[in-house]
């Protein structure tokens, strides 16, 4: 028992002494070697079909840093939701606090929302998990479950009515009774040899992460939209899933900027 | 050794009071033969000013997009919590649902919810029939915000949770802390095993064994279902609704749906997840002889080469009388679960917002409105003497005089149009609905409602008219006579406004 307690006191004065510090993700969303637009630019699949895009978004979680000698700093499970919208330029650029002071080489994420949270009461759902509030398209109240990856548009090609295309890709596995598939995905995305340095609070790094929307139609499978103009809970959402888990990539570190607010503005936040 | 054993019965202990404290036994306890309810009381404990929140919420059509439809709409107490005599519910603007509504009673042993158990939690149901169009055609967000800046509801929040605050969390458990009371554990079968002092008749003992031998390998024990998913060889299923396949896409569970509860059968017509069979002969029927053979069909219903379950017309006979005993009527007649319960009735919209400045000039026209007055007035004696045949027949002739209206200027046809078609489907389901006065009623006051917005509208009554409403028994009524009791109970005060010519 006296064990027990030593090693808890020795645990609580370690973090005590342990200084944290800041950084921020930026998602940069992009079609291919473009810029995403939403409405106006029209793009090419790989299978050719011309698109538009309306609407890209997408959530990430259970955020971890990976350190230069392959141990990993997990972010608190709560503080580590978020969810990116194209159309809201503030959901773009997130910030994390907290981080243990060090060096770090690269970042991982859930693509979407684990199996736990999907199945969690209703409690634990509050900011960007509120199903009646930020999460609202981005919940399936039928088949209880959140949306992962939400995209949609107009192509010329597409079967559907007025030549719309909705990839809405969710499933999480299921529970009980319930079995379905299981759409989540992880990302890695390794920093290309440059290195995180988390200080502390004054200087926040900013990481820039190339998010390439084009990758739901591109990859193993190349989707054809005629064929499939809206995907949602069948099995071709599985092929969809398999595409994304790559869209990530490392697009930059920026070491200079000193505080949140000015790498907001930097960044044409705000 | 004997310290783990202590440790064990400390943690034991724990879990036992928690579970004890959180649920005082006035609003939830378990019957003494059913197993340990599934629903997660720690973290939604439930108050007695939590389940009369609840209680308001599920009866209060604010919660829909037109406010004219609320969860007690499609879940009447009298019908089990179920909608009376609809194959299918209704919504708002009257669209059809694609299922049979079901009944709503014991959800806290319910680990799925929905025909297809899409639904895990109790706690997320709602947000389903909010926010589908069919139904309540309503954002979540949209009902908190409306809740917000209501007069009477951030003081229920505030006596449920503590505070003002009005937020997806609380509305949704409140939601459920009222749904988790609807216990239905008083039947005769209940009494019986419980051994409180009812013995089984010989028919009734024979039945139960049928039931245990034929029934219960899927409808088993005490809350008559293995919560399981199934096909029981249904005819006819079409991709209109696959069932359990479509929230997981797994082909072998095409055309599976939740096996439901057999309690309370007598209230809950009609049955199965489109409401095909309005009795249970035809259930029966079912199994015996109409089972249909398919790559779903449930191998529980396609044993030693013999299709379905064999029946011979003594033993259904004997079936049908064990299935009696499960009728709880405690349970669908007990106040505590009716909107007239509530301690603070729900404010009711004002009917006269909706009143139109307007005038019919076309003579024909309005001969027609005041023969829909005086077919209405049949309807409303027939109805009170129990006639349900002839208020039906009364209903056909209403019809058929709405068929016949027409209104031509342009600012006023829309309006009419509106309450006409309104009209025309209330006077539907009083005809359809002709074997019960129950569901008539059901369809009198929106009858009565739509009714008068035309006429005080148009200000088309040859004669006076008089429009009561009684808050307590949410009834409305014409009449021509100035003090009509109609059939309300328990009134203690009827408004009454005078249309005079
Ligand atoms: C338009 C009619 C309608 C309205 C309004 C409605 N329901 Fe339902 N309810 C249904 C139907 C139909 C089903 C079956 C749904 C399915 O399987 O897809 C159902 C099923 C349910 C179930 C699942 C029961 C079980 O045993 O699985 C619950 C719980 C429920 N409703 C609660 C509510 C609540 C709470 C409200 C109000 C917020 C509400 N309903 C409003 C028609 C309705
Ligand atoms: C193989 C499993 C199985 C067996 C055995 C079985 N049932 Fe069912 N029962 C079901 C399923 C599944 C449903 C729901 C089907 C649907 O709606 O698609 C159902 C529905 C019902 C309903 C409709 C209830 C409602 O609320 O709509 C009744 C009544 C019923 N069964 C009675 C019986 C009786 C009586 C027996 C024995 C003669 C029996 N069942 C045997 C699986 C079974």
């Amino acid at each position: 028992m006296k064990k027990i307690i030593f090693i808890l006191l020795c645990a609580v004065s370690l973090a005590n002494a342990q200084k944290t510090g800041s950084i921020s993700i930026h998602f940069d969303h992009v079609i291919g070697n473009e810029p995403l637009v939403l409405n106006d630019k029209k793009y090419k699949n790989a299978d050719g079909d011309e698109f538009k895009v309306s609407l890209f978004q997408y959530f990430i979680s259970n955020i971890r840093l990976i350190r230069k000698d392959g141990s990993t700093y997990v972010m608190p499970q709560d503080q580590s939701y978020f969810l990116i919208r194209e159309s809201n330029k503030g959901s773009k650029t997130i910030t994390l606090a907290n981080i243990p002071k060090g060096k770090f080489t690269a970042i991982s994420f859930l693509i979407g929302i684990d199996s736990a949270r999907n199945a969690s009461e209703i409690g634990q759902r509050k900011g960007c998990l509120d199903v009646a509030g930020e999460a609202k398209d981005m919940y399936w109240a039928w088949n209880s479950g959140y949306i992962f990856v939400k995209m949609e548009g107009t192509s010329i090609q597409s079967t559907a009515k007025n030549n719309i295309f909705m990839y809405h890709i969710g499933l999480f596995g299921g529970i009980g009774n319930k079995k379905t598939l299981n759409n989540i995905r992880y990302a890695t995305i390794d920093f290309g040899g440059e290195t995180l340095r988390v200080k502390d609070n004054k200087f926040v790094p900013v990481i820039t992460i190339k998010t390439d929307a084009s990758r739901l139609l591109n990859g193993d499978t190349n989707v054809e939209i005629a064929k499939n103009p809206t995907v949602m809970g069948g099995p071709f959402s599985a092929k969809i899933a398999e595409n994304y888990k790559t869209m990530f990539s490392f697009a930059g570190l920026d070491k200079l900027t000193t505080d949140i607010d000015k790498n907001r503005k930097a960044l044409g936040m705000n | 050794m004997r310290k783990e054993t202590k440790i064990f019965l400390l943690l034991s202990g724990v879990a036992f009071l928690s579970f004890k404290s959180i649920t005082g036994p006035e609003l939830f306890s378990v019957p003494t033969n059913f197993p340990r309810p599934t629903y997660h009381f720690d973290s939604n404990p439930l108050s007695r000013a939590g389940v009369e929140l609840g209680k308001t919420l599920f009866y209060d059509s604010i919660i829909s997009s037109d406010n004219t439809v609320s969860c007690g709409s499609c879940h009447q107490q009298s019908a089990g919590f179920t909608q009376h005599g609809h194959v299918l519910s209704h919504g708002v603007n009257d669209q059809l649902t694609k299922r049979n509504s079901m009944p709503l009673f014991n959800l806290a042993w319910s680990g799925s919810f929905g025909w297809d158990g899409g639904v895990h939690d109790l706690d997320f149901f709602a947000v389903s029939p909010i926010t589908n169009p069919v139904e309540m055609n309503e954002s979540l967000a949209n009902v908190l915000e409306k809740l917000r800046s209501s007069p009477q509801y951030p003081a229920l929040f505030k006596s449920a949770f503590g505070t003002e605050e009005i937020n997806t969390e609380r509305f949704l458990k409140a939601l459920s802390q009222f749904m988790l009371t609807m216990v239905s554990a008083n039947s005769r079968y209940d009494h019986y095993m419980r051994y409180e002092g009812i013995e089984f008749t010989k028919t009734e003992l024979e039945g139960m064994e049928l039931f245990k031998k034929k029934c219960a390998s899927c409808h088993s024990g005490e809350l008559f279902t293995d919560f399981s998913f199934r096909n029981n060889g249904l005819t006819h299923l079409t991709e209109n609704d696959f069932g359990q396949f479509e929230v997981n896409q797994n082909e072998n569970d095409k055309f599976k749906f939740k096996v439901p509860s057999l309690r309370n059968l007598s209230y809950t017509a009609p049955y199965m997840h489109d409401g095909r069979f309005t009795t249970l002969e035809e259930v029966l029927e079912h199994y015996d002889s109409k089972v249909e053979k398919t790559d779903f069909l449930d191998k529980a219903l396609n044993k030693d080469g013999r299709l379905g379950i064999a029946l011979t017309p003594d033993e259904k006979q004997k079936i049908m009388v064990f299935l009696k005993t499960l009728d709880d009527e405690d349970f669908v007649k007990n106040p505590i679960f009716s909107e007239g319960s509530l301690l603070n009735p729900i404010l009711a919209k004002n009917i006269n917002d909706d009143l139109m400045n307007f005038k019919i000039t076309d003579k024909t026209q309005r001969e027609l409105l005041n023969q829909c007055v005086e077919s209405y007035l049949k309807i409303k004696s027939a109805i009170q003497a129990n006639k349900s045949k002839v208020a039906g027949n009364e209903a056909k002739k209403l019809m058929k005089v709405l068929a016949k209206m027409n209104i031509q200027e342009v600012s006023q046809k829309e309006f009419f149009r509106k309450y006409q078609d309104k009209l025309f489907f209330d006077a539907e389901h009083i005809f359809e609905g002709e074997q019960s006065t129950d569901h008539q009623l059901d369809h009198f006051k929106d009858l009565s409602d739509h009714l008068y917005i035309l006429i005080a509208s148009f200000k088309a009554y040859e004669q006076t008219l008089y429009f009561n409403q009684c808050q307590e028994s949410a009834m409305d009524w014409l009449s021509d006579i100035p003090t009509d009791l109609f059939v309300v109970k328990n009134c203690k005060e009827i408004q009454t406004k005078i249309l005079t010519k």
